[in-house]
Order: C-alpha cells, then structure tokens, then sequence
C-alpha cells in the first residue's frame, strides 16, 4: 500500500475564454439576426424606394400625355396637328431619352427630342392590337432609337372620326429612375450599416451584462474551493437563484456525508482501539508471547489504523471547505499541552506567533502538523524550543527550531523521503514529520528542514493564508 | 499508592488492574462516568486513569467537573484518540498526562509513579531519606544501595510516607491510599504493616504522631 497523495488539480487553467461560451453563442446569434433584419429592410427600403421614384416618373409622363392628348388636333389632311407646343423642357433635348409621340392611322407627331426617328413601341402597344383605355396611360418598357433603355407610358385613344385609335407614347431615360435610386441606395446602407454597428455594440453590452451573475458565480464558487466561503449567496437573479439552491444543497449534502464518513471511520478506528490495547496488555504476560510475533502484528494494526483514519480525515481535502485556523490560539494550546507531557524535561519554550496570524486550513490539521513538528522538537532538544509564524509573501511560514543536535542534509533528505511503505516508517524521528509533509502537501504547503540558529534542527513549514 | 481506573471496556479494565496491581498500586475501577466522578469526588486518589468514551458521562466533562469543584488529583487520559487537537482538549480540560491505545503496560505505569511524583513537588525521580532512596521512575525501594524487598502493602504504605516526608501523613489518610474501596480495612492492620516496615528499613524511621499519623524520619531518634 503506497502511501501516495492525490492532490486536487487547479481548475484555473488557461482556459479558451471564447470557445464554446454562451456569450459568444449569444452574440454570433444577435449578429446573425441583426444582418438578416437590416438586409430584409434594405431590400423592402429598396423596392418601395424604387417604386417611389418611378411612380414619380411615371406622372410626370402621365401628364405630358394628358397635355398631348387634350391638345390634340386632326387636321382636315389627317395630319395630326397640336393647338400648343408641348416641347418644352426635357422633352426639347435631343437624344435625352425624354421624349413622345402620338400615333394614328399613319399620321405620326413626335417630340424634337427624337430628331425624327421612331419611337418603338413593344408589341403589345402597337395600334389597334388591343382594347383601348382612354383614362390610363399604361406602363412599359423600350429602347429609343439610339439604344438606350427607357420607361415608357403608352395611352391608346378610341377612334373617334374613322381615323383609327390613336396612341401617344411618353418615354424617360432609364437613367432618370435607377439614378436617385442608386443615391438613395448608397444613403440607406450607410445609415443601415451604422444602425447594425449600433446594436452590435448595443447587444454585446446586454450580453455582458446579462451574463455578469454568471462571471459572479464563478468567483463564488472559486471562493468556496480557496475555503474562503461556505455556501454561494443566495441574492441571485431570478433564473440563477434555483441553481445556486441546489448547489448549496449540494454543498452541505457533500459536507454531511463527508462528516458522516469520517465519523464512520473514527468509531471503527477507535472501536478497535481498545480491543487492540487489551491484545497488547495480554500479550504483555509472560510466556503468551516469547518471540514477539503476536506484538508485531498488533503494532502494525495499530499502524494501519491510524494510517487510514488520518487518510480518511485528510482525503476530502481540496473539495471540501475550508476554514481558517488562528495560529496564536493553536500554538498556545499546543505549547500547554508539550509543557506537561515533557513536564519532567522542563523545556523553556518561546513562541513568537502574533494574533491574527492565520491559515487556510483546518484546525485539527493544524494542530497535527504543529503538533508533530514540536514533538519532534521536544524529543530531540536540550532545553529549549522556538515556535514562531510569520507572513511570508502568499502564505505563512512556521518555524519550529530546537537546540538538539540536528539533522544532516541526507538525514533530513531521508526523513522526508515520500513514497515510503508505511510498514518502513517507523515512531521516532521523522514518523511525524513525514505526515506534516503529507499533509502540507495537501494544503499546496511545504516543509523544509535546515539547521537553525539553535543549532539543532529547524523545520520551517510553510501554509496556505 | 492507590489509583482510580475509570474504563468501560471490561476485558481491557481487567488487563490493566492487574497490571497496576502487580505493580503494587492500589486500584479502584470505575465504569462509567457518574461513578467514576462520584469517586474522584469523595474519595482519596494519587492519580487518575481516565478513559474518554465513556457511557453516562464522557471522560473530558468529567475531569472539567473535578476541576471546577478545586480537585487537584492528577489524571492521566487513555483514549484511542491520537489527533493532537484531542491531546489540546483534553489538556485545555484539566488533564495531566495523556495516553494513546494501544498503549505499552510499562508505560502506562512509569508516567503514573511521575505523576505522583510531581504531585507531591519532587522534581527527580529519586527521593532519598536517609539510607532510604526511592526510584519514581522504577518504583523501587534501597536502603543503604542495595535492592529493598518489600510486599505489595508495605510498598504502599512507604512510598506514600517516603513521597511526604517533610511532614505527618493523617492516618486516615494513609489507609485511604493503601486499601481498595472494597477492602475490610482491619484499624490494626496498618499498625501491623508499619512494625513490619521499621524493622525492614534501619536506621531510618516511622514516628508515629499520638492521634495524627505517620512521619518518615531519616534516622535514628535522638
């Protein structure tokens, strides 16, 4: 049975902060609705914008036909003849693409703009192809006689003299269309791209922010494993709160049967204490023993036993919560205690701890390792024994010196060796020592032993504040 | 030297009695903590063997008891508890001396001859009277160097006079620490034991105070 120590492994690694978290979830989320709500409403901004502008188009070529066709005049020639000029601006420009022209029979008046060229008309518009509507021009699309793209609006007359139905065309450039509506575009997705940076920004906040008790939770819970606190506060948000509940529950439950084990292990420890001290006291009688056989086998139930209880107390260690342990009171306590079991060796003892000095570690604990420490002391000294504790950067150090006659480097090297079998670990010098190292491992502490001013050996253990 | 064991474990009790015994000590055995208390209160002890798991009334409330009513009686705690926070407990309530089961028998009986021995203010273990020295530590008798043979009652009654000797022992007194609470005490019994003495141990001497007790003198009268 090795007595190896599985020591609890730091949880604060360097851990991915992004990768997998929910805030990232949460904001990959926002940035993809956000996109598609800002693309959705550029797209609809887009039609009715374009819808707009040609609507705006298409009256203003709706009331040049309506010019045209109130103004219209057959003379007795047939040919069609207007009682006004109607060539005004833009449909004066040549080549503009604004431009008209009225249709009948084979008479034909058109605007200057089309310097005398035909204006097409799609199939559909072509004379007498259809029914017509005298009230509305109707839209279509064309290409000028130069090539270019235009809006048309085509209004078919009835016949009213024989002369076949007459229709008047209106066109516009294409350009006058898609160009507001390009610059509007341009507008629109500047505004709409600084609106989307707007709620990124906005949304990454909430999310932080939402996300903040959970951050606060952590440190919490990091709190309860550095033993600085018991139970997670219960002043929690509404959703986080049921959580928390239960891993308090969780806590004391752990904390209950924790004690239950422990207890457990104790009364059968000590259960078997006495039976073991009434084997002894028997085997003491002369003759029940001679070779010593039967009290080696005690002894070493009785090493196994205390070997587990003291693993069975220290093995939650790391888990559980800790508390903190005043080094004045402990040291004060053991000093009373030394002073009558070494009564007859009249030890002057010097402690040196101040108040308020403390360690993250639990008392029973401290007592064992300081314990240990100043047995240790006590056995080996002349006449004297220094206890002192002081800060020392994180955590504290404990110095237990005597004036005995010390240890050399390899002596001490061999005491604190680890991995020893327990049956190799002998009661005298270094049993205890052994343990406080076990234990100070435990707390992530350390024992050290040199020679001290004394002369003798001094340990200096250092804890955990 | 009379001795009160309060042990429940009554195999272990038994072991232990007749170790003590054999090692001359008186012995009243407790088992439980009201009785044990009730002993300790009423009776004459030179030392305490006090058990910490104890039915009725545990070890640690016992010794605080006897310590709030101003009993001063040396106690030695036995107990399977071997934490030092247990040693600190105990200690803290009162206790003397503490010992850890399983425990060896010679141990046990040396830390209680030096509890005695501190109780009555002697700092070494030899306590010498004349040609008599007494060894705390073994818990033997020599007079003049050489081994004295004593029996289990006339070591009794010596080591208490030896262990007193700078004033009177009350006769009373003396019977308390030599006879179990359970002996019939004979009034002459103690006489013939001292006569017995005198002759074992000249020159020194046993006066006997008219209607007080016993004094261990180191030599001859004058």
């Amino acid at each position: 049975m090795k007595a190896s120590s599985p020591r609890p492994k730091p949880l604060h690694g360097p851990a991915r902060p992004h990768s997998g978290s929910l805030q990232r979830r949460l904001i990959v989320a926002a940035l993809v609705l956000v996109t598609i709500a800002l693309v959705v409403a550029g797209i609809a901004i887009g039609f009715i914008l374009h819808r707009f502008v040609r609507g705006q188009l298409d009256s203003r070529l709706d009331s040049q036909i309506v010019a045209i066709a109130s103004s219209l005049e057959r003379g007795r020639d047939g040919r069609l003849a207007l009682r006004r000029n109607l060539d005004g601006p833009p449909f004066d420009r040549e080549r503009s693409g604004w431009s008209w022209q009225i249709r009948q029979g084979d008479a034909t008046l058109r605007s200057s703009s089309l310097e005398g060229h035909d204006l097409p008309a799609p199939a559909e518009h072509r004379q007498d192809s259809r029914t017509p509507h005298p009230d509305h021009p109707q839209p279509a699309d064309g290409v000028d006689p130069w090539g270019n793209t235009v809006i048309l609006r085509i209004l078919t007359l009835p016949d009213e003299a024989g002369a076949g139905n007459a229709t008047i065309v209106a066109s516009a450039p294409m350009a006058a269309l898609s160009g507001p509506v390009r610059e509007a575009g341009l507008t629109l997705a500047l505004i709409l791209s600084i609106l989307g940076l707007c709620l990124v920004v906005g949304l990454v906040a909430q999310v932080r922010l939402g996300l903040r008790p959970l951050e606060r939770l952590r440190r919490d819970l990091g709190e309860i494993r550095a033993g600085k606190r018991a139970q997670v506060p219960e002043k929690q948000p509404a959703e986080i709160r049921p959580l928390v509940r239960e891993v308090n529950a969780l806590l004391s439950q752990n904390a209950v049967n924790l004690e239950r084990a422990r207890t457990h292990v104790a009364n059968l420890a000590h259960g078997l204490k006495t039976p073991l001290a009434t084997l002894t006291m028997a085997l003491g009688d002369a003759g029940k023993d001679p070779d010593g056989r039967l009290s080696a086998l005690v002894s070493g139930m009785d090493a196994q036993i205390r070997h587990h209880l003291r693993r069975a107390r220290t093995a939650a260690l790391g888990g559980a919560t800790r508390e903190r342990t005043d080094l004045a009171v402990s040291a004060a306590g053991l000093r009373t205690t030394f002073a009558r079991l070494y009564a007859d060796k009249g030890i002057a003892f010097t402690v040196e701890v101040s108040d308020g000095i403390a360690v993250a570690c639990d008392g029973q604990d401290v007592d064992e390792m300081l314990g240990n420490l100043i047995d240790n002391a006590c056995r080996w000294c002349r006449a004297q024994v220094w206890i002192a504790a002081a800060f020392s950067g994180q955590g504290v150090t404990i110095t237990v010196e005597d004036d005995g006659p010390g240890l050399d480097e390899d002596a001490a090297a061999r005491v604190l060796g680890r991995g020893r079998r327990l049956d190799e670990t002998v009661p005298g010098h270094g049993f205890g020592l052994s343990i406080t190292t076990e234990l100070a491992e435990l707390y992530g502490g350390s024992l050290h032993l040199d020679r001290g001013t004394l002369h003798g050996l001094r340990a200096r253990l250092e804890l955990p504040a | 030297m009379k001795l009160l064991l309060i042990e429940d474990d009554a195999a272990l009790a038994a072991e232990i009695a007749k170790a003590l015994r054999a090692e001359n000590f008186a012995l009243d055995h407790a088992i439980n903590g009201e009785d044990g208390q009730h002993l300790g209160e009423t009776e004459t002890y030179d030392a305490v063997v006090l058990d910490l798991g104890l039915p009725e009334r545990d070890g640690v409330s016992v010794l605080q008891a006897w310590r709030a009513a101003g009993r001063t009686l040396p106690v030695l705690i036995l107990t399977a508890r071997d934490g030092w926070s247990d040693k600190v407990a105990g200690f803290k309530a009162g206790a003397d001396d503490y010992l850890v089961k399983p425990f060896r028998v010679e141990e046990l009986v040396i830390r209680l001859r030096a509890l005695v021995r501190r109780a009555s203010a002697h700092g070494a273990n030899r306590i010498a009277c004349g040609p008599l020295a007494y060894d705390a530590g073994l818990g033997t008798f020599e007079r003049d160097g050489l081994p004295l043979k004593l029996t289990g009652l006339e070591w009794r009654v010596l080591s208490c006079l030896i262990l007193r000797k700078d004033g009177i022992v009350p006769r009373g007194q003396l019977i308390e620490r030599v006879y179990e609470g359970d002996a019939e005490v004979d009034s002459n019994s103690v006489e013939v034991i001292i006569t017995r003495l005198r002759r074992k141990i000249v020159p020194a001497r046993i006066e006997s105070v008219r209607g007080i007790g016993y004094q261990l003198l180191p030599g001859e009268a004058s």
